[in-house]
């Protein structure tokens, strides 16, 4: 038994009665294994949840540093081919995630199962962030650009809801919303764009 | 070349692309009257060239079937002041690539391998872009490839491209917006099947296989194991396109070759196969310095229908058109006269039409032709000029013609402007045409 077949398990389980297992007892009767067991790999299957999340994004991570060409990438190419290969590894579990919907909902208590897959998401925005201002893709800005990974975060959940409402043949309409969004995201950052919207907001504001 | 990393696929975005070239040209003319208040030797040249650099922007920012309509224009040349012809000309070989990473997304989600997995060595920068598409270099078992990737959502983009363009058309033109739909079909029908990559590797290998038989032709092999739906992969050519190709001075008997492979080409697929590539613009044709030609790209093939083919070729037969009863039939099977015209409108349509005819088929009534022939040409030019500023044409809101003439006219079009750039001197013969149908070599 390992994290892996009990992360199946759940979502199979998900699968075949359209609703969560009400206890950790459901599961691992499906599982054929005691419930003591299941503790010694998850505290809760909420835990699983999360790790479902956080596993398709490690997954996406390390398929993408074993490729020679992704080093070979900017900060603006680094993520969009992460952002296609995510599409591409979500979409073999579709049917689990377009039960996930409800994480778009408000409030956003749902979201708690993205937590530690946010958390992750967040250091891999960081170490982009940070090589895009050595290759000077990225304007560094005081205050502001702390704020860039929240955006590649919202991003992150733009594409996936684009991703589970595509109804187009392949996904195809996915990949040209990936590559619409990420050059927008790094134009902002990128050019004096983004000054000039924030000097006109302080001067709105002083007007007051 | 800077990378190109969003096609505007959504309408709202594409229309609001005319409308700041609307704004740009506007601003052009403001520039060039100013200008000519100053300096009162200011040439028009200089304003068309503006509004040419404005419009070209625009065209290549939406890419795909917007592109192909510059590609369209551009073949018309006389039609269009000469800067237009010229940056639009451009467009027909080079327009801003695609990011790497959605290249490789292609690969993977279409064949299931990535580039770098599938040959030795893959070139991720495009070495030039086709109109809905881009083409990189590849290397396998130590021969080089070239590999075309259509970007993605381009079918979805082809209806709401045409449905934007229509008005501008119609207000060109001037015709009743029912009478053009016929033709808007037959464009949509052309271009949706241009994005079939499948369709395109299908009819270029039956169409290369038929026609390697003509001399002084030279078809790329291709390969369906690295073809899917969105990708051909194909035999890397060397050669230059037509206007690098002339820049080097080639010899007259070099010119008249190439000339001449081209005519038989496009002869023979449309007696004796009734289908034929319709795209002759200079992108798709390479060319090398022995006097051969290089013929890829097969995304737009016209197959002819047989009642067409029959009433289309009837009208260079001198013999035929001798007879006015028959004549008139012709032409009203080809739809170019309407049963509802009246007596008036029939006699003054049909002598247009015969001189217009008159002139196109010289080159076939001869043995020989000499396509760099300048007063040739500008007789064509000039009668359409005058077609053009007649009253009645103008005021005549009937369209007329078949849709299926619509791209053979541009074919034979597209022909006639390339053979007249390279000033070729050919054969022309009814009789080469008809050695050429029976599958005997040509002498």
């Amino acid at each position: 038994m390992d994290k892996n077949s009990i992360r199946n398990a759940y979502k199979l389980y998900l699968l075949e009665n359209g609703k969560e297992p009400v206890s950790v007892y459901m599961l691992c009767k499906k599982l054929d294994m005691p419930e003591s067991s299941f503790y010694e790999f998850y505290s809760s299957l909420e835990a699983v949840e999360q790790d479902i999340w956080l596993s398709v994004f490690e997954e996406t991570v390390s398929q993408l540093r074993a490729d020679e060409t992704y080093h070979q990438y900017n900060a603006q190419e680094k993520l969009l081919s992460f952002y296609f290969l995510w599409v591409s590894k979500l979409r073999d579990d579709r049917s689990y995630f377009l039960l996930q919907k409800d994480i778009f909902h408000i409030p956003l208590v749902y979201r708690k199962k993205l937590h530690t897959f946010k958390t992750a998401f967040y250091e891999f925005a960081a170490a982009l962030i940070k090589e895009g201002y050595v290759s000077s893709e990225i304007k560094e800005r005081k205050y502001v650009s702390d704020q860039y990974v929240h955006g590649f975060w919202v991003q992150a959940l733009f594409v996936l809801k684009y991703w589970l409402e595509d109804t187009s043949v392949n996904f195809e309409l996915t990949d040209a919303a990936i590559e619409k969004a990420v050059h927008l995201s790094f134009q902002l950052i990128g050019t004096n764009t983004l000054d000039s919207i924030l000097d006109f907001g302080k001067f709105l504001f002083m007007k007051r | 070349m800077k990378e190109q990393n969003n096609i505007p696929t959504g309408k709202v975005e594409r229309a609001g692309k005319f409308v700041t070239t609307g704004l740009k040209v506007g601003t052009n003319y403001i520039k060039h009257y100013t200008r000519k208040l100053m300096d009162p030797s200011v040439t028009k040249e200089e304003l068309h060239q503006d509004n040419a650099a404005d419009i070209y922007n625009t065209l290549s920012n939406l890419k795909g079937s917007a592109l192909k309509v510059a590609q369209m224009l551009s073949m018309d040349k006389g039609m269009l002041p000469k800067a237009y012809t010229e940056k639009f000309a451009m467009s027909q070989y080079s327009a801003p690539p695609l990011s790497g990473p959605l290249v490789v997304n292609t690969f993977v989600k279409t064949l299931g391998k990535s580039p770098t997995q599938l040959f030795d060595r893959f070139d991720l920068h495009a070495s030039n872009a086709a109109s809905i598409g881009q083409v990189h270099k590849a290397v396998k078992n130590g021969k080089e490839l070239a590999v075309k990737i259509q970007y993605p959502g381009v079918a979805n983009s082809v209806k709401s491209d045409l449905r934007i363009v229509k008005p501008f058309a119609i207000r060109i033109v001037g015709m009743k917006e029912a009478d053009m739909d016929k033709y808007f079909e037959e464009i949509e029908t052309k271009l949706l099947e241009e994005t079939d990559y499948k369709l395109e590797l299908e009819r270029s290998m039956a169409l290369s296989a038929a026609c390697a038989h003509i001399p002084g032709l030279l078809f790329p092999g291709y390969y369906p194991e690295y073809s899917s739906e969105r990708i051909i992969t194909m035999d890397w050519l060397n050669g230059m396109h037509l206007k690098e190709f002339l820049q080097t001075n080639p010899s007259q008997e070099i010119r008249n070759k190439i000339g001449q492979a081209l005519w038989d080409f496009y002869q023979f697929q449309v007696h004796a196969l009734k289908q034929v590539h319709a795209d002759p613009h200079p992108g798709n044709f390479l060319m090398q310095a022995n006097g051969t030609v290089a013929i890829f790209d097969f995304g737009c093939v016209k197959v002819i229908p047989e009642d067409f083919y029959t009433n289309y070729f009837l009208l260079v037969d001198k013999e035929v058109l001798k007879d006015t009863d028959r004549r008139h039939q012709i032409y009203t099977n080809l739809e170019m006269i309407h049963p509802t015209d009246s007596p008036k409108e029939v006699a003054f349509f049909s002598e247009l039409f015969q001189h217009m005819i008159d002139l196109m088929t010289l080159p076939f009534t001869l043995e020989t032709f000499d396509f760099g022939n300048e007063t040739y040409f500008n007789e064509i030019y000039a009668y359409m000029d005058e077609l053009y500023n007649m009253k009645e044409v103008r005021e005549s809101k009937v369209a007329r013609g078949s849709s299926h003439s619509l791209y053979i006219n541009r074919t034979y079009f597209g022909l006639y402007s390339i053979l007249s750039d390279l000033k070729a001197n050919i054969i022309t013969s009814q009789h080469r045409i008809q050695r050429l149908v029976a599958g005997e070599q040509p002498e």
